[in-house]
């Protein structure tokens, strides 16, 4: 069957997901090359191209980081190639490297960057707007509202890019970029251009230094004639019959709250609003129409005030008594996702109506008096919480307490570490971290563990090790590598041994990587092997110099996918021998396992249970076996 | 028509998500407009997932306010009754599926799992149309608990309460599923609208 997003026909109607429209919208731009590297909420954009490259006669790759992935798209531009390249809201911030020489030098093929922010942190260390980082560049920068306009966006950015030779952002927010609509297909531009590098546009031997090396007033000539172009851009609308003197302006997906809200008060005929997809730079002209004819405006825009910053200093010039409504003036919550919530209650305040009162106060206070959070786990056989379980008695060993290390996480689902009941890990931050911060504790003897796994290593863990072995810091660094860049939704990574679009290769395995750094000490261990795993791990503590354990065990999610349609062999607790001591609860924790409070015993769940043995090795008193094994 | 809207509330790896893609591709199927919002960050990780669903209509926006989903499928009962409680529209139905999936603080003896009457009462206070089934029981009966999410189509189906017919969800999951996967899924199909019809 194959994927919507490669269908040949114009004016079908279907379902896709922002991210899946921003990937058709690519298509339909005639891009030759697609690029990304894998975070939530960017990830399905490249999941999509992986899936329909070859029918579509592109190439897709996973890059091994979000500068990486740039580089190769910005490569393919100036060899005349349209191309997109798509990444989480800190992705950019490893990109920004070289977006900056980028806007300097110019593009030749259009080049799309996209930006999936996450307001509110759904699945984010960090809340960060990414439009500064455009602005900060002179990236044009285009929002939309829906998935439709996320296609229709994409696929106009890629002409915008190539006509004013600069790089363009789309940006979206989680909540688009996961939301599904029907979109119309549109016609696939098929370019089919020779490739060639533009030697007047990008080569010093040809052009010459001079004429490339200093570009800065070039660029805000180029982001000045983005600005003429956005003033009568079709994807910005302006309602200026609104009754009284009361303006809106929604910016991208912030847009449809306001929309909503209009209706849902019955203010639409009351109010004046902009719906405003042009972000950067802001069609001054054309703000300034609304500014001129209302003398209160709210803006409506997700995480940050950039287009209110704006706004307020061009009402400055164009009409300095106007009252600015928004995320600065505590109007809007100074952070977070917008809501329903929020804006209809703005929208109502502006306009002076009702809004419904809440009727279900007292049953929502003893609801949650009722539940629990449900906390985020790894799931059952993880093989990180075996791995973990290991690491925690090793360290208990050797170091005669577990607070006498500090554990230095990374980005991941081993990340949930220090999440109940495992518990045992004090710090992350972003990609590769885990390994440089350690150095900077362990050169004033704070002993540390790095605690990385593998698609992190290859990403930003290489340079820091390496640092660790030059500089002579003998940290000690736990792969957690369950084969698999599982958080995200199972991408590729370089000792896989296989292309995000199916290709075997030669897999670039992270011991060989270590050795070859100069690491003396590099264990492989099974982590479904407790005793082995935790042996390991002590000979590494016992380690005068940087020391690496890698804990290698397929994911658990794709071992169970791999089985189908065969069940998983079933585990069992031995009613008689269970003493109901609960270590395999609480020390381990496995959300397969069950307790039952009248009968005081253990007990597996077999729909979760996918058999990989580690309870049966934690338990005390060896109470639990395998159907038939007995 | 009026927008017919239905919130979908589980734990990560239930299937909500295939759930909510099939009855889009049901309503596309249906000639309607279809808009789905979801949040599922790092639900795969056991955290607790949310489907908005809204079909025909002209809201722009996913996200369905308070009390105003016409339908809550509840793929566990905790889940269910956060979301319902917040979401459902008084006399809305309600379709719970009751078999537990315990969070990692009732695993790990930090709390108890709520009392299971006590829970269901609260989905009491805001409607009476509270179907309650072990949906993840009637799966393992049609062969493989992972087809509890085409268990509860089933069962919405055979409610009556969509825009649109039985025909047309059966089309969409014929489309939509592996055909190796068809006839499991058929089977669940079948036991969840009779599962519906005894519970109700």
């Amino acid at each position: 069957m194959s994927h919507p997003v490669a269908l040949d026909k114009p004016g079908e109607r279907v379902v896709l997901m922002g991210n899946e429209a921003i990937a058709r919208g690519a298509i339909e731009g005639g891009i030759t090359l697609a690029s990304g590297y894998p975070g939530t909420p960017s990830s399905e954009i490249g999941n999509t191209f992986a899936r329909v490259a070859k029918a579509t006669g592109i190439h897709f790759e996973w890059s091994a980081n979000e500068k990486v992935a740039l580089e190769v798209a910005f490569g393919a531009s100036m060899v005349g190639q349209r191309a997109i390249c798509s990444m989480k809201h800190v992705g950019v911030n490893v990109a920004l490297d070289i977006l900056n020489p980028i806007t300097l030098r110019g593009v030749k093929g259009g080049l799309v960057l996209v930006s999936t922010d996450d307001p509110s942190q759904h699945s984010s260390r960090t809340e960060q707007d990414n439009r500064w980082l455009g602005r900060h560049n002179d990236v044009p920068i285009l929002e939309p509202s829906s998935p439709q306009e996320a296609k229709d966006l994409t696929k106009y950015a890629l002409g915008l890019s190539e006509r004013v030779k600069l790089p363009v952002m789309v940006r979206t927010v989680t909540r688009l970029s996961h939301m599904r609509s029907d979109v119309e297909l549109g016609e696939i531009e098929r370019l089919s251009r020779e490739p060639a590098f533009d030697w007047d546009g990008f080569s010093y031997r040809v052009a010459g230094f001079d004429k490339l090396f200093r570009r800065h007033n070039e660029r805000h000539g180029k982001i000045d004639a983005v600005q003429e172009i956005n003033e009568s851009s079709p994807f910005n609308a302006l309602k200026l019959d609104g009754g009284e003197k009361i303006g809106v302006i929604g910016a991208g997906f912030a847009y449809t709250y306001v929309k909503d809200a209009l209706e849902y008060l019955g203010v639409e005929d009351r109010v004046t609003w902009l719906k405003l997809a042009t972000v950067h730079p802001i069609p001054e002209r054309l703000v300034t129409r609304l500014l001129k004819s209302v003398d209160t405006v709210l803006i409506a825009e997700e995480v940050d005030p950039f287009i209110e910053l704006h706004v307020k200093a061009l009402a400055k010039d164009v009409n300095p008594g106007i009252k600015i409504l928004g995320r600065m003036n505590g109007t809007l919550p100074r952070e977070g996702e917008l809501s329903h919530e929020i804006i209809d209650k703005a929208v109502a305040e502006l306009t002076g109506v009702e809004v419904k009162a809440e009727t279900r106060v007292e049953l929502e206070e003893t609801k949650n008096g009722l539940l629990f959070d449900r906390m985020l786990t790894m799931c059952a056989g993880c093989p990180h919480r075996s791995t973990l379980y290991a690491l925690k008695k090793a360290v208990q060993a050797v170091k005669g307490d577990l607070m006498n290390v500090v554990v230095n996480g990374d980005i991941g689902c081993y990340g949930l570490a220090h999440a109940p009941p495992m518990e045992f890990e004090d710090t992350y931050f972003c990609m590769g971290a885990s390994i440089g911060v350690s150095q900077g504790m362990q050169r004033f003897g704070v002993d540390t563990i790095a605690w990385i796994g593998d698609g992190t290593f290859f990403h930003a863990g290489i340079p820091a090790l390496q640092n660790a072995v030059h500089n002579k810091s003998p940290i000690k660094i736990v792969v957690a590598d369950n084969q698999a860049v599982a958080m995200t939704g199972f991408q590729t990574n370089p000792q896989m041994g296989r292309t995000a679009t199916g290709e075997r290769v030669e897999p670039i395995m992270i011991e060989d990587i270590a050795r070859a750094s100069g690491v003396k000490h590099v264990e492989v261990v099974d982590s479904y092997d407790l005793e082995a795993t935790e042996e390991a791990f002590k000979r590494m503590l016992s380690h005068d110099g940087v020391a690496m354990v890698i804990a290698r065990r397929e994911c658990a999610m794709i071992a169970v996918r791999n089985m189908r349609p065969e069940r998983p062999p079933i585990y069992y607790v031995d009613q008689d021998a269970c003493v109901g001591c609960k270590m395999c609860l609480s020390s381990y924790g496995c959300p397969a396992l069950m307790w039952n409070e009248d009968e005081k015993k253990a007990s597996i769940d077999t729909t979760l249970c996918m058999g990989c043995t580690s309870c049966a090795q934690v338990c005390p008193v060896g109470a639990i076996h395998r159907r038939g094994e007995e | 028509m009026k927008t017919f809207k239905v919130v979908i509330s589980g734990v990560g790896g239930q299937g909500t998500l295939l759930a909510s893609r099939l009855l889009a591709e049901s309503a596309i199927k249906a000639g309607l407009q279809v808009k789905i919002g979801e949040t599922y960050g790092m639900a795969q990780r056991g955290g607790p997932v949310m489907g908005h669903i809204q079909i025909g209509g002209e809201a722009s926006n996913p996200q369905i306010r308070k009390a105003e989903a016409d339908v809550l499928l509840g793929f566990e009962p905790s889940e269910a009754v956060r979301r319902g409680v917040t979401y459902l529209k008084d006399g809305g139905l309600a379709l719970v599926n009751t078999r537990v999936t315990a969070p990692v603080e009732v695993i790990s003896g930090m709390v108890s799992y709520p009392d299971l009457g006590r829970l269901m009462g609260l989905l009491g206070g805001v409607t009476d149309r509270v179907v309650a089934f072990d949906a993840t029981g009637v799966a393992e009966e049609a062969g493989d608990p992972i087809t509890t999410n085409i268990v509860m189509l089933g069962a919405l189906t055979e409610s009556g309460v969509l825009p649109f017919g039985e025909e047309t969800v059966l089309g969409a999951v014929k489309d939509s599923l592996r055909p190796q996967f068809l006839e499991l899924n058929l089977r669940a199909f079948e036991l969840g609208k009779r599962a519906y019809v005894e519970a109700a």
